[in-house]
């Protein structure tokens, strides 16, 4: 009996290590695959598939662009027989830890759009190896420079641009009788556009007349039209709790003391983009990605885009993503190759126009759109009217992760009224300083 | 013949508990002992590792951040342990006895249990959302003021001790149940003709034969609140502020929004010990059976 026992036990022992043997097989196929790292291609027998090389392509979508750039992968591999690139769609929320685990993991992916092409810069490749970096460099919007180029060299390639903007319910401000600014020189104040947002809720056609997105990116497009900067000219110090950056803490104050913003986006956790899809808010400091979301999305009300209000200065926040070629992968060469075809003129328009992104190439800056130009000008027009300070302090890849918790928790506190708006800064800014010492140290 | 059947007695189990062996080694053991490697380096995941001693631990210990987060999490603990003791012990003196229905309603208490603590979370969130939830929209409809259920540091702790209380009290429903059903009846009998009310029964029979279920219920559930992530995540995000962030979220933060692996790693170690503590203590009740 207990013989047969061990005879059942060790049968489904057998099982279950031929199991695992076979997953393990198919799995370290896919590995290697994923990982993009073989040169050729393993399992092959014949001498063509022997030559074809494999690219893993790690990317993240908002919107459409995986598709798009799907169906650019298949023309180039219609082209170049001997390439087969993988596009990998990971969901964004996780996306910077499953890239930096593959890397730290010995298993990079070729290539991998990213937002801060810093936080990668020492696994990607230096394409000063590969290109003429001068006239590689001249294909983009100056503007972009200290979001790729890291001590002077190329580490990351500017595929889309974005800028920060305020969309509006067309709907609403029509009914109400309240006209948006429609060219650069009727820009409204901060005190003229609170003043619009408050007409438009008295109609009582949407409850609120703001949704600002709960990050320091967006807060940062306040800061930047008051005149302040997060980071000193040097990187080594933060300068948010300027003159500055207490103007902006108070109108971020004044917006919810005057029920102009609900308080469940920046106190709580609500999500802006789906209470503006509701109609019931006025108007959402967003970014241009948000277009197709709203395009695809929005059916009850007419919606637009409109310039973002002036304080000491005009200013948006340039942003947009990068794709980047990671080192000892056996394959750069072949990643660069593609990276030079997907970056090309009439590929990025193509990109672009069917993202909807503003192209970071100088030779696209007047591209058409199917659809929303109005919208496209006037964040371009943002873009050309931005703080250099915007792209010095969001080029740095430390930024976001030093300021975005003691932030956002902070003006929740100011807007709590549980602490004023030059403490909540004095005492962010004393810790961001203590970090960043250390960082540098 | 005899010793080949012996040796086969003997490595039959092993046999047997390799696959999970090998998968726990792997996904736990070897994890654990990366982590407790890490906790002693600075470390961005992707840069140099610089070995620093004891420093995470030193920061930890000394950061306002981390005893906030943890005092949030003992007070959460203190308050949600004995509101899901109460609530489970309830709902399995009810559904012990011989109602009609026990099977589904046990099933129906059971059944939050079963979803998961990202979908309770954003379930809760559509209930007491602010400005669109369900709660707010019938006390308006009735004609109250709305309530700040989320963006108030008081009422947010009461919500998440809620959706924390309605998702596990089920759960431990079914260990009472358990533990009820093996107290014999002849003791209420007894105590019946002895004329015992129902409240005397409850606490001199009932009570003191279930303690070492309690007890068992009690050390798990301090467990199950102290590990408390997705469900807070998708309910308040932590806020507003940080008054609802517990120190799971604040070692999430740290190592992977921050990028400090080393620190989030010696966090991660201050936990286990404190929850290595906790789980110790259930095994010395599971196996001696008092306490």
């Amino acid at each position: 009996m207990k013989l047969k026992t061990l005879t059942i036990a060790m049968v489904i022992m057998a099982c279950l290590l031929s199991a695992c043997g076979s997953t393990s097989s198919t799995d370290s196929a896919g590995t290697t695959a994923s990982a993009g790292t073989t040169a050729s291609e393993q399992s092959g027998s014949g001498s063509e598939s022997a030559e074809k090389k494999k690219l893993d392509f790690m990317w993240f979508s908002d919107g459409v662009e995986g598709e798009v750039t799907q169906s650019i992968i298949d023309e180039y591999e219609a082209a170049n027989p001997n390439i087969e690139i993988n596009l990998i769609e990971v969901p964004y929320n996780d996306y910077e830890n499953q890239l930096k685990i593959a890397i730290s993991g010995g298993e990079p992916p070729a290539l991998a759009r990213v937002t801060y092409v810093g936080l990668f810069k020492d696994a990607s490749i230096t394409f000063d190896d590969y290109v003429d970096a001068e006239s590689f460099k001249a294909q983009f919007s100056d503007s972009l420079d200290p979001f790729y180029i890291y001590d002077g060299k190329i580490k990351g390639v500017p595929i889309d641009t974005t800028a920060n903007g305020l969309i509006y319910n067309k709907t609403a401000f029509e009914k109400a009788s309240v006209e948006v600014p429609a060219n650069p020189g009727d820009i409204w104040t901060i005190d003229e556009w609170i003043d619009a947002m408050k007409r438009v809720m008295e109609s009582g056609d949407v409850r609120y007349g703001l949704v600002i997105d709960k990050t320091p990116h967006r807060f940062s497009t306040l800061l930047y039209g008051q005149g302040g900067r997060i980071l000193s000219e040097d990187l080594q110090t933060t300068e948010i709790n300027s003159e500055a950056g207490i103007r902006t803490v108070d109108i971020m104050k004044r917006l919810h003391d005057e029920n102009i913003c609900p308080a469940s986006v920046w106190v709580g956790s609500e999500n802006p983009n789906d209470m503006f899809r509701t109609g019931q808010v006025a108007m959402h400091l967003a970014g241009s990605w948000m277009m197709t979301n709203y395009r695809d999305n929005i059916t009850d009300f007419e919606w637009g885009v409109t310039y973002l209000p002036v304080g000491v200065t005009r200013s948006s926040v340039p942003g947009g993503k990068y794709v980047i070629a990671l080192d000892n992968t056996s394959v750069e060469q072949e990643a660069v190759d593609f990276i030079e075809y997907y970056i090309s003129k009439e590929v990025n328009q193509k990109y672009c126009s069917e993202s909807l992104f503003l192209s970071p190439r100088n030779d696209l800056a007047d591209m058409e759109f199917s659809f929303g130009s109005e919208s496209w000008q006037i964040f371009a027009n943002e873009l050309a009217n931005s703080s250099p300070d915007a792209a010095r302090d969001w080029g740095y890849e430390q930024t976001s992760a030093l300021i975005k918790e003691p932030l956002l928790n902070g003006v929740a506190e100011v807007i709590q009224g549980k602490t004023s708006s030059k403490d909540m800064l004095d005492s962010l800014a004393e810790k961001v300083n203590a970090e960043l010492a250390e960082i540098n140290s | 013949m005899k010793k080949s059947k012996d040796w086969g007695i003997k490595i039959a189990p092993w046999v047997l508990l390799a696959p999970n062996l090998i998968i726990f080694a792997v996904f736990i053991v070897w994890p654990a002992i990366m982590g407790f490697t890490y906790s002693f380096y600075k470390w961005d995941g992707l840069g140099e590792k610089v070995f620093i001693g004891f420093n995470n631990y030193v920061k930890a210990f000394g950061s306002a951040e981390f005893w906030g987060a943890f005092g949030r999490t003992a007070a959460y603990a203190l308050i949600s342990v004995p509101l899901i003791m109460a609530a489970a012990l309830l709902l399995a003196n009810l559904l012990v006895k011989d109602i009609k229905l026990k099977g589904f309603f046990r099933a129906s208490f059971y059944w939050p249990k079963m979803i998961s603590f990202i979908i309770v979370g954003l379930s809760f969130r559509f209930l007491f959302g602010d400005s669109f939830g369900v709660i707010n929209y019938i006390l308006e409809v009735l004609g109250f003021k709305s309530v700040a259920w989320l963006t108030d540091s008081f009422f947010a702790q009461l919500v998440v001790i809620l959706a924390t209380v309605w998702s596990m009290a089920g759960y431990y429903m079914v260990m009472f149940i358990s533990g009820l059903q093996s107290i014999p009846e002849s003791y209420y009998e007894a105590s019946q003709v002895d004329g015992a009310t129902s409240a005397q029964r409850f606490f001199l029979i009932t009570l003191p034969l279930l303690k070492p279920t309690t007890f068992l219920v009690l050390i798990l559930s301090i467990i199950d609140v102290f590990k408390a992530y997705p469900l807070i995540k998708a309910l308040t995000g932590g806020g507003p502020a940080s008054s609802t962030k517990m120190i799971v979220q604040y070692i999430y933060e740290e190592g992977f929004t921050k990028s400090n692996l080393g620190y989030a790693s010696a966090l991660s170690m201050i936990l286990l010990v404190v929850l290595a503590i906790f789980t110790g203590i259930q095994f010395k009740i599971n196996r001696g059976g008092e306490i």
